[in-house]
């Protein structure tokens, strides 16, 4: 059969098209438009003039920015890697159960994973409440006290990133736990008549294999938390917003509460490209070390 | 003949689909009006539609009060999308107009359907105002005042002659009834102290008893001479958190509760709250008497906080209005005016004047013994960063509330909020 190329590359440009306009329309023009935003004081509605560069050379100046950059980065370092692990943790025990067992933790697990951030927000909230809540027996246990954790502003972070592992944790267990499952028993068999011990188990075995898992579930929680914006919004309202302000709820109160478009514009496509610069350098990073 | 039977058919259809028209006028509302005086609107809306069955129908709609209604509107009006109708905030006119999306109303339509400058007080009709030119009409004033518990008021003997309250004006004086107070009551002021609104409302009516200026002519937030009075004002606010007669770090709905609770004496807050309080003490289960007042002179002369409820119509780009739909609209605007007096219940001043001046409103209470506030009252600094839900309402959650508790210094508080304001608004 002869095979006419040009035709079977029509047919193939014929069969991506729809996916590519569907991603140019959807993805790749409004980035277009936000960078061009980016340059221009448009409000938050309607074009605006060009200013050139001056938003950007106002973003590095502008106090808040540095704030939210700070506290952004601040909670990704308070979760990223404290998510990987305990879901790893978590996977590893989930899968020594079997059968009806095995589905029934897991799902437990999974749970808090579906639910709506505000369901997740008056939950904890609720056990957090200084007055009521099921949290002060521990910490007035602890602190002598009751605290009231998300009005404090030093416990405002790490509770938030608590309550994000516990909503967020069951999602990795799912992908480690399919990873583990992928390590042939036989290798583990081997281990077991050479004597090793648990630990070593573990460390020559499970860790380098699973490692693919591991770097794609810190890849995935990186750029996740970097635009985390709903659990810190919800949990600041009634106290002080600016302190513990992230950069997407920057970028919020810019655009929407100040009506700032183009500023607005200027500070998502610096959170854009802290994001890629960061998530490529973690992938192409882990990637390397898991193939030493 | 037939051409006569003609034309006389034709023009009784032509005055029959007039007719039609008019009689399915409909008026999309939007409304970010919850709670207590939700319920009010609703009933009022449902009253309209009554009396004007056949010739104008609202059709309404409740959104989320704050951001998310403003920038619904402001989305909405640019594609054209917006409703006919909408409550506003006067304090939030000049972002509306900033960013496009309120449309201009001319003196002459207002004038046609009886609401003009001198139907409302000065302050209050210049609040709906940006450049003279009119974009919202007031439809109450809110501001907010002092609720007491009269039992416990009464035990202090903080009751004068009249059965109202005595001896809090000068904040001297007003420590003094606190300290009185605090022996029949744990907590016996209730404010909140965390967040915006109530800390606002309390520090801007402060400032106004001072003649302080918030927001000067040349844009300056707190001009040098004002600058001592704020901290004044945040430093008296503190001075009762620090004193233990104020709960610290308590939100708005918590300091509610403290007050209906019968915890404490005393109670700052908006006018809003009046329906909780009348319909719990209707339902028995208040546990006191209330009653409210203008809140104290605690300085050198009465000012009180205040906003509006205003009527606007949003400019929707592309889409052009009918002089029916308009007229429709007016009237709307009109008759809510005119039946305001219903709206008093939700605890509210009517703006309109001649519902004010009515011997209804008159004997309405509390409503009487506060509506002296429509008179010294302070609207909201006129800036698209200041209104409900602005940037001046963070930067009362950010320093002025902490300041109350606190955690940061007065003088620190207002300089650090003045830097902040200033350089959002350069």
């Amino acid at each position: 059969m002869i095979r006419n190329y040009r035709r079977e590359v029509a047919v193939a440009y014929l069969l991506i098209l729809p996916f590519v306009l569907t991603y140019g329309i959807l993805f790749l023009w409004p980035t277009i438009q936000m960078v061009y935003l980016s340059f221009t004081d448009a409000p938050l509605i309607g074009p605006g003039s060009w200013v050139g560069l001056e938003n950007y050379y106002e973003m590095f100046d502008d106090r808040r920015f540095w704030t939210a950059v700070r506290n952004t980065a601040y909670f990704v370092a308070l979760t990223v890697i404290p998510n990987t692990l305990i879901g790893l943790a978590i996977a590893m025990m989930v899968s020594r159960l079997k059968g009806w067992q095995q589905s029934l933790i897991l799902a437990m697990f999974f749970l808090p994973y579906i639910l709506p951030v505000s369901v997740v927000y008056r939950l904890w909230n609720w056990m957090f409440n200084i007055q009521f809540g099921i949290l002060q027996y521990p910490i007035s246990a602890i602190a002598g006290e009751n605290i009231n954790v998300f009005r404090t502003q030093w416990l405002f972070m790490p509770a938030v990133a608590l309550v994000t592992i516990w909503w967020t944790c069951g999602f990795n267990i799912l992908l480690f736990l399919a990873g583990l499952r992928s390590i042939s028993p036989d290798i583990y068999e081997a281990a077991s008549l050479d004597n090793a011990n648990r630990w070593t188990i573990f460390r020559r075995i499970t860790w380098p294999l699973i490692w693919p898992v591991t770097a794609l579930v810190l890849t995935i929680q990186l750029i996740l938390q970097l635009k985390i914006f709903d659990q810190v919004y919800l949990f600041v309202q009634g106290g002080r917003p600016d302190p513990s302000m992230v950069m997407v709820q920057y970028i919020y109160s810019l655009a929407f509460q100040k009506n700032q478009g183009g500023y607005g514009a200027t500070v998502a496509v610096a959170l854009f490209v802290i994001v890629i610069v960061f998530s490529v350098l973690q992938f192409q990073l882990l990637r390397a070390r898991g193939e030493k | 003949m037939q051409k006569f039977f003609k034309i006389a058919m034709l023009s009784t259809v032509a005055a029959l689909s007039i007719g039609a028209a008019q009689a399915q006028e409909n008026v999309v509302w939007w409304d970010f009006l919850s709670g207590g005086d939700g319920v009010r609107m609703k009933a009022l809306i449902e009253q309209f539609n009554t009396e004007h069955a056949g010739e104008i129908t609202i059709q309404p709609t409740t959104l989320e009060w704050g951001t998310p209604f403003y920038t619904k509107v402001q989305t909405s009006a640019a594609i054209g999308e917006g409703p006919d109708v909408m409550t506003y905030h006067l304090s939030r006119v000049p972002l509306g107009v900033e960013s496009g999306a309120l449309a201009e109303m001319s003196a002459e339509d207002l004038s046609s359907v009886g609401l003009s400058a001198d139907t409302f007080a000065a302050a209050n009709w210049e609040a709906g105002q940006s450049d003279g030119k009119q974009y919202a009409v007031p439809f109450d004033i809110h501001s907010i005042i002092l609720y007491y518990n009269k039992d416990k008021l009464a035990e202090a003997g903080l009751l004068g002659e009249d059965g109202k309250p005595t001896g809090l004006d000068g904040a001297e004086n007003f420590m003094a009834a606190l300290e009185k107070l605090k022996a029949v009551s744990e907590t016996p002021l209730s404010v909140q102290t965390s967040g915006d609104g109530t800390p606002w409302r309390v520090f801007y009516s402060l400032l106004g008893q001072q003649d302080g200026v918030f927001l000067g002519e040349d844009g300056t937030f707190f001009p040098d001479e004002t600058i001592p009075k704020a901290v004044k004002a945040v430093e008296t606010m503190a001075s009762w958190v620090e004193a233990g007669y104020a709960p610290a770090l308590t939100e708005y709905e918590n300091s509610v509760a403290l007050f209906t609770s019968g915890e404490s004496a005393l109670h700052l807050n908006g006018v809003w709250e009046v329906p909780t309080m009348t319909d719990l003490a209707a339902k028995g289960e208040l546990g006191f008497e209330w009653g409210a007042i203008a809140i104290p002179t605690f300085f050198d002369h009465p000012a009180t906080w205040a906003d509006s409820h205003g009527f606007a119509i949003p400019n929707n780009v592309g889409k052009e209005v009918t002089p029916e739909k308009k007229a429709a609209v007016l009237e709307v605007i009109s008759w809510f005016n005119k039946n305001s007096l219903a709206w008093a219940d939700a605890g509210h001043i009517p703006a309109y004047t001649p519902v004010r001046d009515s011997e209804e409103f008159k004997t309405k209470e509390p409503n009487a013994t506060y509506s002296i506030l429509a008179d010294t009252a302070v609207f909201d600094p006129k800036s698209p960063l200041a209104g409900v839900a602005s940037p001046v309402y963070d930067a009362v959650a950010n320093y002025i509330a902490p300041a109350m508790n606190g955690e940061l210094g007065a003088q620190e508080a207002i300089d650090e909020m003045k830097a902040d304001l200033q350089d959002q608004a350069d």
